[in-house]
């Protein structure tokens, strides 16, 4: 395989296995809300901005995988 | 490389093209995008202002409940005085990034097209954009708790305050290693805070670049996936700029308030 090949099986493999490990946490997050919500529905309203501030965080390790493989393919 | 797609004139390109020359500044087309954005801003504001009264209109409506919302997220750290005061730059915040993330939304705008490119583009698919809104929010919320209480912040950072207890006896001679860990976790949130910044620069650029690539890429794969196809696209990306632009003026509220309160506790 030439360089070039590997660039784009880099940023692949990058993007699948480095979004697994984020959107396990973000399932859970979801889900763990809407348990919580579940049993005390009034404070659905804070549990979605928590909620949402907990996602961002777990994403950005996502974006960061994601933009590995914007180096890999347009960058290096 | 080969991750050009053409699709309706655009392909997805990491860097901006220079569209102008101002004298020695060369202008990109997100520059151009931001003022427009800006001026959309201006334009509803003063529409705004203009219409409003004791009888609301819908718009006065929409616009008073966002800023009740940040007010209320405002209060929760910072009490009201403060909050009051900070409340312009976070709607102001927010109201820049929707306004920017659903640039492609604006018809015809974007079909504008010089000979390097479309005279506007998304001002949030530039990381630079991204990166000089991220640094100011960070740098400001430092100011802020500079002004709050300056030892106190800075001592938040370079913690010797353990190693002056132990001088004056205050604290046993064994727990030194206990200060010294203490001092490293202090200089560990310095680089934490620079993470803040690549975090919030890159969150906010790989969710509305990644959008704009997909439209892209989607509507150049064939010739009939061009017109209907991407619809689904562009409304999920609507929708994450949407969200992007909560979570980021959220996150800025969270980190002014942090820093707030903690160097006051000190």
């Amino acid at each position: 395989m030439d360089a070039e090949t590997m660039k784009l099986l880099a940023a692949a493999i990058a993007m699948g296995l480095g979004v697994a490990g984020p959107a396990i946490g973000e399932g859970m997050i979801g889900a763990k809300t809407m348990e919580a919500v579940s049993r005390n529905p009034e404070m659905s309203g804070k549990m979605f901005t928590n909620m949402i501030i907990g996602m961002a965080f777990v994403e950005s390790l996502a974006i960061y995988c994601f933009v590995i493989a914007l180096i890999l393919l347009f960058v290096a | 490389m080969s991750a050009e797609a053409e699709g309706g004139g655009h392909s997805v390109a990491l860097a901006p093209e220079h569209v102008l020359e101002i004298g020695e500044f060369a202008v990109s087309n997100t520059v151009t995008a931001t003022l427009f954005v800006s001026l959309i801003i201006l334009v509803f504001a003063l529409l705004v202002r203009h219409r409003a009264g004791v009888i609301p209109t819908r718009m006065q409506v929409l616009f008073e409940s966002l800023f009740v919302f940040f007010l209320d997220k405002l209060e929760e750290g910072l009490g009201e005085a403060r909050a009051r005061k900070l409340v312009p730059l976070i709607v102001t915040l927010f109201l820049f990034i929707v306004v920017s993330n659903q640039f492609v939304l604006i018809p015809l705008v974007g079909s504008i097209m010089t000979p390097e490119g479309p005279f506007f583009r998304t001002p949030t698919t530039d990381y630079s954009a991204t990166i000089a809104l991220a640094v100011s929010v960070v740098v400001l919320s430092h100011v802020l708790a500079l002004f709050v209480s300056p030892l106190g912040h800075i001592g938040n950072y370079l913690r010797i305050g353990g190693f002056i207890e132990i001088l004056r006896g205050k604290r046993p001679l064994g727990e030194l290693l206990t200060v010294f860990i203490e001092f490293f976790l202090g200089l560990l949130e310095i680089i934490g805070d620079l993470g803040k910044i690549v975090s919030l620069a890159t969150r906010l650029f790989g969710n509305i670049f990644a959008g704009e690539a997909v439209i892209i890429i989607i509507s150049g794969l064939l010739f009939v996936s061009q017109f209907f196809i991407p619809i689904p696209f562009i409304v999920l990306a609507s929708f994450a700029g949407l969200i992007q632009a909560f979570v980021f003026s959220l996150l800025t509220i969270l980190f002014i308030s942090n820093n707030m309160v903690h160097a006051s506790h000190r």
